[in-house]
């Protein structure tokens, strides 16, 4: 019988496991510099290489300013570097050279902490984030972190599911969760700690779509009626169209910042840049094919709509 | 694997469901210490009394307890044909070389029957009213003291806690890859041990590279969170001794006492 | 008609006759033609990935039968038998690239035609031919897997599982994961391997748009049991009893009602842009229309 072998190895599996973590929470950042700036964040000149191997740089002399209140949408395809981006600004990975400030101030070894508690990070995979035993634990789990009290945590958990719409989870344990309830818990999470910035890293890429569609609404409510800054890294085109700005990373470098509409109108090579056709952009070009000709400027679905019923419909 | 390691914790809302973990914890260990202390029919009898009043006051049905017992049979079995056949004293009833069959012989392994049957009863017990997360926040505050000696008592238990909740998710995973190899023809648990072993490397590779990187994601998302050691973090669960678990360890006092009144 | 898969009453009961025991499937029965393409949707826990399991033998049914690729399978089938059934149905699961564990990316391709008794040389042979069918560059061949980038892996795993050559392809949420690019270029591939080799298509999907262009055939299910199995024109023809059932529409779909909303005349809802575009060039007044409305 093979079931004790997997038994064996699931058992040796899982103290690999727990040694890979602890060896990994060991081995911190370093970070030296400091100064002030205006925006929320200000990223110059930053250089960054996985390894000292590798001959091309991972993010090469990025420069990026975000706006306190803003949505920015950064996309690009995958391996671009777009994530390794957000982890740079949490400090997560420790850039070869260049500044970052993060509401006034500089990332540095000192600052560290105290920045990350005006970040909040939802990852990609709903699974490699949940670290609490169930729902109120994992929420807790970043204000455990920060030595809150433990009335002040019950307060802050509550309201923070309440918020996400998982108040009634609250006991739940992970595995009784869909991937988008785990990534309600996650921002949850975040709420709780109340940070300024909120950064998205794909966290809508591996759910279905209405779980997608639940995130997505949840990311504008936070943005829109609750003023946190928010940073989306996605693939996702209803994500992007949201956002007040798109920035395109693509082999580590910033290659273009803009409005949403004017992005969406480069059409097909949207596709290279990582991110779907809108729909509206793909029917145009189907109907210009066809010989009809349509208006230069991008419209989202509902302009399209009312374009073509009017155009249809007036003779 | 969630079985063997720990019992399966069964939701409820009984006395002993809601009794303190490092009580119980505490209380089964104890328990298991004084189940030695009975040498006649009197202690046992007040012990199995005492168990089968734990086991009414949890409301589970007895059949999750006697399942317990199942996957330890043969041991128990090994355990008490050794008392039977090299227990000395009383009267004789059979003789072969080393082996004899005595009176006080077929008694031992009564009891030692017993003995078994109980520790594990009180330790499904534990397991089955005790959420495995409860216990390892139990078993931190117990070992707290030995931080003093630099034992890194917090870490150790967030990380078993933080294993405990991964334990369906990567049998998940397991089931998942066994899959994944059966469908490109690997036929597990066929053939001859080499074989077996042969088999097994492809789902021990895949396993070992995909919580590689769970663990690295987890690590990422645990200090973006703020996670940076045991020091100065608050607990959110709390434990609270209430008026029962005061009563229990009275309840084991009185017990105790009553196993040194009637033993030999 | 020449039937690849048919199922017949197929009833599944997880940890059946414990008190665990939970009802996934219940009388499932279905035809699928060979050389089809069918589309499979419906929400988590719908049971539509026990029904992919047991198309590969991976369950087998509590009561009811199935006939895949000529083999019977009851709840009597002996596992030695389920072997057989195997070698003809490919199955890609969910996150395929969590299956590779060879040295090198050829070894991984070849090991599924190794385990159903090719020797070394024709596997390998397969094996690279399979990597070029999926877009894998030759000077990958002999690196490991795990220094590939996400979307390579996905290929290798994908290249190991058409490496059994078999007649039926089992696709579960193949894209699942891979940006836009990748998505698109991966479901060309199995459009290309569906019109080339002939291979009987069975995909699991949410992406309603990938449904539309691609199958032509639709399951819906709900709850373990099958509650439509038509063509997409039909399903899709009913936004509101899709809506009912949580289930979304092709982006297409979507669009044209909106616009039949406004009162553009359509008989039948289009599913894919192309369809739109010719139905929106017949009704405009002329080809050349006007700017700006």
């Amino acid at each position: 019988m093979v079931v004790p072998f997997v038994y064996a190895f699931n058992i040796l599996n899982l103290y690999f496991f727990m040694f890979r973590i602890m060896v990994l929470l060991i081995l911190k950042t370093k970070f030296e510099r400091e100064r002030t700036m205006d925006g929320i964040i200000d990223i110059k000149d930053l250089c960054f290489r996985y390894s000292q191997e590798n001959e091309k740089l991972d993010l090469s002399h990025v420069d990026l300013h975000v706006n306190e209140g803003e949505w920015l949408a950064v996309i690009g395809h995958n391996g671009s570097g777009k994530s390794t981006l957000a982890k740079a600004i949490d400090g997560l990975i420790e850039p070869e050279s260049g500044e970052i400030f993060v509401d006034g101030q500089k990332l540095t070894e000192e600052s560290l902490w105290n920045i990350r508690k005006k970040i909040g990070m939802v990852f990609q995979n709903p699974d490699n984030q949940f670290v609490g035993a169930d729902v109120e634990g994992d929420v807790a789990f970043g204000l455990e972190n920060q030595g809150i009290e433990r009335e002040e945590m019950h307060i802050r958990v509550k309201e923070a599911l309440q918020v996400v719409n998982m108040q009634d989870f609250a006991k739940h344990e992970p595995v009784r969760l869909s991937g988008g309830q785990k990534q309600r818990v996650a921002i949850a999470g975040v709420l709780a700690l109340r940070p300024k910035i909120v950064i998205f890293d794909e966290s809508t890429s591996m759910l279905d779509p209405e779980g997608r569609m639940q995130i997505i609404s949840l990311i504008k409510q936070m943005n829109r009626e609750e003023g946190f800054t928010v940073i989306s890294i996605t693939h996702d085109i209803d994500e992007a169209s949201l956002a007040d700005r798109v920035v395109v990373v693509d082999d580590g470098k910033i290659m273009g910042d803009s409005l949403p509409e004017e992005l969406f109108q480069k059409g097909n090579e949207l596709i290279d840049l990582g991110l779907d056709v809108p729909y509206p952009q793909r029917l145009k070009f189907e109907l210009n094919k066809r010989g009809i000709q349509t208006p230069s400027e991008y419209m989202d679905e509902g302009s399209m709509v009312n374009w073509l019923s009017r155009s249809i419909l007036k003779n | 694997m969630d079985k063997m390691l720990l019992g399966r914790y069964i939701n409820g809302e009984s006395l002993i469901h809601h009794l303190d973990p490092r009580g119980k914890l505490f209380l089964s260990f104890y328990f298991i210490v004084i189940v030695f202390l009975c040498n006649n029919w009197e202690t046992y009898v007040l012990m199995a009394a005492m168990v089968m009043l734990f086991v009414k006051l949890s409301d589970i049905s007895l059949g999750f307890f006697i399942k317990g017992v199942r996957p330890l049979i043969w041991l128990i079995l090994f355990t008490v044909l050794l008392q039977i056949f090299f227990s000395s004293g009383g009267q004789v009833f059979w003789h072969f070389g080393p082996f004899t069959i005595t009176d006080q012989g077929l008694i031992n392994g009564v009891f030692v029957f017993c003995r078994f049957v109980l520790i594990i009863f009180m330790s499904t017990l534990l397991t089955l009213t005790t959420t495995p997360i409860e216990i390892s926040d139990g078993l931190e505050s117990l070992l707290k003291p030995l931080t003093k000696i630099k034992v890194p008592v917090y870490e150790i238990a967030l990380m078993l806690s933080i294993a405990l909740r991964f334990v369906p998710t990567l049998m998940d995973e397991t089931t998942k890859i066994m899959n994944a190899q059966r469908a490109r023809g690997v036929n597990f648990g066929e053939g001859n041990l080499l074989k077996q072993i042969k088999s097994v490397i492809p789902l021990l590779i895949p396993l070992f590279v995909s919580s590689f990187n769970r663990a690295e994601d987890l690590a990422t998302a645990m200090e973006a969170r703020g996670y940076h050691g045991g020091e100065g973090r608050t607990k959110y669960r709390e434990q609270e001794w209430r008026k029962n678990d005061t009563l229990a360890v009275i309840l084991f006092i009185a017990l105790t006492g009553a196993l040194i009144f009637l033993r030999n | 008609m020449v039937k690849s898969i048919h199922i017949e009453k197929l009833n599944y009961v997880y940890q059946s006759g414990t008190p665990f025991s939970r009802r996934a499937l219940t009388d499932v029965s279905l035809d699928i033609k060979t050389g089809s393409y069918t589309a499979i949707i419906g929400h988590t826990g719908s049971g539509k990935s026990t029904l992919l399991q047991h198309l590969n033998g991976l369950l087998k049914p509590t009561s009811g039968s199935l006939t895949v690729a000529g083999n019977h399978i009851t709840s009597e089938t002996k596992n030695k038998e389920l072997n057989e059934l195997r070698h003809h149905v490919g199955f890609v699961f969910q996150f395929p690239e969590a299956q590779l564990f060879e040295e090198t990316v050829l070894k991984d391709i070849a090991f599924a035609p190794k385990n159903f008794g090719k020797s070394d040389e024709e596997a390998e042979q397969v094996a690279a031919k399979m990597a070029t069918l999926v877009g894998l560059p030759d000077s990958v061949l002999d690196s490991s897997p795990f220094e590939l980038s996400g979307g390579q892996m996905r290929r290798v795993a994908i290249a190991g599982v058409l490496a059994m050559e078999p007649q039926i392809l089992v696709l579960d949420e193949p894209t699942a994961g891979l940006d836009p690019k990748g998505r698109l270029e991966m479901m060309e591939m199995f459009e290309q391997l569906h019109q080339e080799q002939h291979l009987t298509i069975i995909l699991v999907t949410h992406q309603m748009n990938d449904v539309a262009n691609y199958a032509d055939h639709v399951v819906v299910m709900e709850n373990g049991g099958l509650i439509a199995n038509s063509t997409p024109e039909r399903v899709f023809s009913d936004p509101d009893w899709l809506h009912k059932h949580h289930l979304g529409l092709p982006q297409t779909t979507a669009f044209a009602a909106k616009l039949a909303k406004q009162g553009v005349p359509f008989e039948t809802l289009p599913l894919t842009e192309k369809q739109l575009a010719e139905k929106l060039a017949e009704l405009m007044p002329q080809s050349g229309g006007e700017l700006h409305g």
